[in-house]
């Protein structure tokens, strides 16, 4: 009996860490809204714009990051390599342009200009879309997919696992999770964490 | 002999010069594992351990904050860290921060790039966005974790 209450002790309490920790996943699986939002070249961009997308690779992203002026030239292979495969990339600035003046739109569009941008560079100044998907700093990257209609978070974190020297990458986890979702396998790393600024959302 | 001496002369002339550029750079470069280490004594001693890096506006808005923190409370067994999260190529821009400010602290360097790995031993809750703050005794088994701005006011309050 004795041996029977502590088994059952033991058991209580592994699933009640288990789901404290549960709770403090972030986002994985978390379905998030279409938006609406200016491009760069002025005219407005929806996920529903892209009817024949598996899924998105969405980066929260804004010009003044140093973290975030690492990665132009890795967003735009992401973006040729899978947006063929039907996963496009989509970048998203929702910084607060009170704050920071070179994340203003005006400077977006010659930063898309400048880096030869080969994706949307869109403006997100009510930072609604970034409290919809819980974007915490930039570079923030998700990986979207399409599940019933609906457009559910399969990864969300850093892009890759060095940001100051793409040389020497080891893991490439927004790659890793477009594959994996592309031949449907499991995704290996789910969620990460990254130093990045922080994305303030105005009060 | 002469071959000695000059060798001599030239190694206590390597010996003063390198002390003298270690003096000048007040930036150590470390590891998590030696962050770690810093903090996993059993002294009574709070350390505050602010995450801050040379590029981020609110936490160079909250330095001064910090700084006149520590010392105001050079004689209570506090210590305020600062660990910095600039790249290792970019200790030009931290090193002007810290004559700027007049940093007396310890000012840490931590050359780490994937954060994935060490981010959540300093805090679960932590998404890495910086500024962000760990109050921690060892002695009296406290921890506070703050991924947040802070000011004078709010350091005295959690300490105390």
């Amino acid at each position: 009996m004795k041996q029977f209450l502590v088994k059952a002790c033991l058991l209580f309490s592994i699933i009640i860490s288990a789901s404290l920790l549960l709770q403090f996943k972030p986002n994985p699986d978390k379905v998030v809204s279409d938006f609406s939002l200016r491009n760069v070249d002025n005219k407005f961009v929806s996920l529903k714009d892209y009817p024949n997308a598996k899924g998105f690779i969405i980066v929260f992203t804004c010009n003044h990051c140093p973290f975030a002026k690492l990665y132009p030239p890795r967003l735009n292979e992401l973006n040729t390599k899978y947006s063929s495969q039907g996963v496009p990339l989509i970048a998203i600035s929702s910084t607060d342009t009170i704050q920071y003046d070179e994340d203003v739109f005006a400077n977006m569009v010659s930063k898309a200009q400048k880096e030869k941008f080969n994706f949307p560079y869109l403006y997100d100044g009510e930072q609604a879309v970034a409290k919809n998907f819980i974007a915490q700093k930039t570079p923030h990257a998700f990986v979207i997919w399409k599940k019933h209609g609906e457009w559910v978070v399969k990864y969300d974190g850093a892009i890759d696992d060095n940001g100051a020297e793409p040389d020497k990458v080891q893991e490439h986890y927004v790659a890793d999770a477009v594959e994996s979702l592309l031949h449907h396998k499991k995704i290996k790393t789910k969620s990460t964490k990254s130093i990045g600024c922080q994305i303030y959302f105005r009060k | 002999m002469q071959k000695k001496r000059l060798f001599t002369f030239w190694f206590i002339g390597l010996l003063s010069m390198s002390t003298l550029c270690a003096q000048s750079s007040s930036i150590k470069v470390i590891d998590f594992k030696t962050l770690q280490t810093l903090t996993n004594n059993n002294t009574d001693t709070t350390y505050v351990i602010n995450f801050f890096a040379s590029w981020c506006k609110p936490c160079l808005k909250e330095l001064p904050e910090f700084i006149e923190f520590a010392n105001n409370n050079q004689d209570h067994a506090i210590k305020v860290i600062f660990v910095s999260l600039d790249f290792k190529s970019d200790s030009n821009a931290l090193e002007s921060i810290i004559n700027k400010y007049n940093i007396t602290q310890s000012v840490y360097l931590l050359d780490e790039p994937n954060a994935n790995k060490w981010i959540n031993d300093i805090d679960p809750t932590w998404s890495g966005a910086i500024p962000a703050t760990l109050i921690i005794n060892p002695a009296q088994k406290r921890r506070t974790f703050i991924e947040d701005s802070m000011t004078y006011d709010t350091l005295k309050q959690l300490i105390k």
